[in-house]
């Protein structure tokens, strides 16, 4: 009975093991390969003890402007589009949980089929809409997609978290006067305060990442950071991989931080309702 | 009270607020210059242009005309897909646009502003200097709509170091020995690397274009003849296949990039590779390469039957820059286009590792003694020509091809049957 239990934790940490083995040695490979010498980073037999340098975070500082410019285009747009689709997600989630109606019932099912097309499939026939509107290579057209594709499942993590909110909290506010948006801020908004940002950790995360959309609809102006390492990496006159993996990793440390400090709200929305009923 | 306390978070701040932020972000970018010149390019033409070692060549241009240059740079790739598609609108911002010569079929030509006029009016300094056969890739139904820039003609590059090491003297000069040299150098180094004797990559017609052509053969003719000597193409891949078994080809040679190519010629872990003349410098950087000073390149070398008889024919492709139909101020991209092509800016450009389009360029005292292979690219390029012409399905026609060859190289498919399934294959593509 003991051997079993021993073996069974044995196997529980070898499995976490390769999990962690499988999901960390690409960043770890990443970091480090940014404060290798550039001869070392690609050597046979591989070198596991190295002297660090910061040399490829100087030469991507100087050779590499447009890389920081990005970063802030970013910053930018995952700001924009994450006040956005949480905004619009709040107020359309707290509609969906409070009122019943064929129309509300045919607009969750229309959320449900945006969420299914693939961005590719909008992008193309966008590009000349969004050229005439004079919106091409600006940040309010990122923020304005990227929000547009996450509103459909912010507005379904919403809906699952006001359901969860008494609706008795709403009725006692209602007698004391307070108009449904007055509730909607005063009373929903603050007790789905882990909705809201379960749903800010998804859009940050796919905002900050994004590359599609940035690639087809933006040029100079409000170029992203992913995009300008897509430049890197085809670069005609060759691929200066400490840069590369130097820009990979200043443009993943934000991202990574911030996961790792809002991972549990992260848990809280893919969780939400699992256990309702 | 704290001022703190005085404040009021309305309804209307916050709309305000977020409306005139949206206005700000949306609004275009104002420049101190009268005029603005939207290029859309790879970074390469911005840096030889603008930051390489001969430092900022457009300066007294961007002075003259009170002009500022904005550029939009991506990959090669992508580059040409954003061209198109900007060309393709009622009305673009941008202005020049850099093209591949392998892309412009005539709907795509038509996309792009005829500049023979342009050409009459305000002539481009001595033209007759710049490569004719780069001049004649951008000359689709007898309009020229581009202006080459750059060229990357492929040579055989080879690790002296590992030949020196193997008792190799020199490098080939016929491809019967450098097939006999790559299975030499196919052994583990003094450093103890297992090295292999020749990387290519695999998805790049490239390279088996180049071993049919040393058998006096080709995949697609400029007039459009596919595989016109069977012969040489299935010589070319059979030599090719023979490398592989005997290990001088990679194991991984099926996935094998043209990055990994670089890296492996840098690392000591391949002696030979096909690149353009223009890596040379990323080859024996010091920063990146093991080997710096001891990566050296030479022409492609030809089957011993034909040496002497006749030239071998490298792979190149080039760059030009057009002038967008659908653009505005096209008398000003004209002035841009005749600067950059300019003798000075040619030679500046090349300085800064840009493969110079102009004969004279080469010529150049100065630059033949900074660039040790100026001479041997020279002459490279007076037989060089484009892999492919350009089609509307040359995409999936060099497809179709990489499939057939890798399946010949790996011994999947006899050779034989390889090429008679590219020629099955590919011709219904063709145009008629």
């Amino acid at each position: 009975m003991r051997t079993d239990r021993l073996y069974i934790g044995l196997g529980k940490t070898l499995a976490v093991g390769l999990v962690l083995i499988w999901s960390l040695l690409p960043i770890v490979f990443i970091v480090l390969s940014s404060l290798k010498p550039g001869v070392e980073i690609f050597a046979v037999p591989p070198k596991f003890f190295f002297t660090p340098t910061l040399e490829h975070y100087v030469n991507l500082w100087e050779k590499w402007g447009t890389f920081f410019q990005g970063l802030f285009n970013s910053l930018v747009v995952t700001v924009g589009a994450t006040l956005l689709a949480v905004s619009a997600s709040a107020a359309a989630g707290y509609v969906c949980s409070r009122y019943r109606s064929r129309f509300l019932t045919g607009s969750i099912f229309f959320l449900i089929v945006v969420r299914l097309i693939p961005p590719i499939v909008v992008t193309l026939p966008l590009f000349p809409a969004v050229n005439w509107l004079r919106l091409n290579d600006t940040h309010i057209v990122l923020i304005v997609l990227y929000a547009t594709f996450f509103v459909s499942l912010g507005t379904i993590l919403m809906r699952t978290f006001i359901d969860q909110i008494p609706r008795e909290l709403d009725e006692a506010a209602q007698i004391d006067g307070a108009g449904r948006l007055t509730i909607l801020r005063l009373v929903i908004l603050p007790l789905a305060a882990p909705g809201i940002l379960a749903v800010a950790v998804f859009v940050v995360v796919y905002a900050w990442n994004e590359f599609l959309f940035a690639f087809i609809f933006t040029a100079t102006r409000a170029k992203t950071a992913p995009f300008v390492i897509s430049e890197m990496i085809g670069s005609i006159d060759g691929v200066d991989w400490g840069v590369l993996f130097a820009a990979s990793t200043a443009q993943l440390a934000p991202v990574l931080l911030f996961v790792v400090f809002m991972h549990r709200y992260l848990v809280a929305g893919l969780t939400a309702g699992a256990t309702k009923g | 009270m704290s001022r703190i306390d005085d404040f009021r978070f309305t309804r209307r701040a916050l709309l305000g607020t977020a409306l005139g932020g949206a206005a700000m972000l949306a609004a275009p970018r104002a420049f101190a210059a009268g005029k603005t010149l939207n290029v859309l390019s790879h970074k390469v033409h911005q840096t030889v242009l603008t930051a390489g070692k001969s430092g900022d060549l457009l300066e007294g241009w961007r002075k003259a005309n009170d002009a500022e240059i904005v550029w939009s740079t991506f990959d090669s790739n992508p580059l040409q897909d954003r061209l198109f598609r900007e060309a393709s609108l009622g009305e673009t911002e941008f202005n020049v646009g850099f093209l591949i010569d392998n892309r412009p079929t005539a709907q795509i030509a038509s996309l792009f502003e005829p500049l023979d006029d342009y050409l009459a009016k305000a002539p481009i300094e001595d033209f007759k200097d710049i490569a004719p056969g780069l001049v004649q890739a951008m000359t689709i139904q007898g309009k020229l709509i581009g202006i080459p820039v750059r060229h990357a003609t492929q040579g055989l590059f080879y690790n002296e170091a590992l030949l020196e090491e193997q008792g190799i003297k020199a490098p080939p000069t016929t491809l019967e020995e450098l097939v006999e040299q790559a299975k030499k150098l196919t052994f583990k180094s003094a450093a103890g690397t297992p090295v292999v004797g020749m990387v290519l990559a695999s998805d790049l017609a490239v390279f088996p274009v180049m071993f049919a052509r040393a058998f006096g053969g080709d995949y697609i003719t400029k007039d459009f003849k596919l595989v016109p000597e069977p012969e040489a193409m299935e010589k070319g891949l059979s030599v090719m296949k023979d490398m592989f078994d005997a290990g001088a080809l990679p194991r991984s040679y099926a996935t094998t990039s043209n990055d990994d190519q670089v890296t492996w010629l840098q690392q000591g872990r391949a002696a030979f590779t096909v690149l353009p003349f223009a890596r040379n410098a990323q080859l024996n950087n010091p920063q990146q390469s093991k080997f710096p000073g001891r990566i050296k390149a030479v022409e492609f070398p030809i089957s011993s039957a034909l040496k002497g008889k006749m030239p071998m024919s490298a792979v190149v492709e080039s760059w030009a820059m057009t002038i967008l139909k659908n653009s505005r101020n096209k008398d000003l991209s004209w002035s841009f286009l005749r600067e950059v092509s300019t003798k000075r800016a040619t030679l500046g450009m090349a300085n800064s590792g840009n493969g110079p389009v102009r004969v004279s360029t080469y010529a150049d005292p100065d630059f033949a003694a900074a660039n040790p292979l100026a001479a041997v690219e020279a002459k490279v390029l007076a037989h060089a020509r484009g892999a492919f012409p350009p089609f509307p399905e040359a995409a999936r026609a060099q497809s179709i091809f990489l499939e057939e060859v890798q399946l010949a190289v790996l011994g999947r498919k006899p050779v034989k049957q390889a090429v008679a399934d590219i020629r099955a294959r590919v011709q219904p593509l063709l145009p008629a």
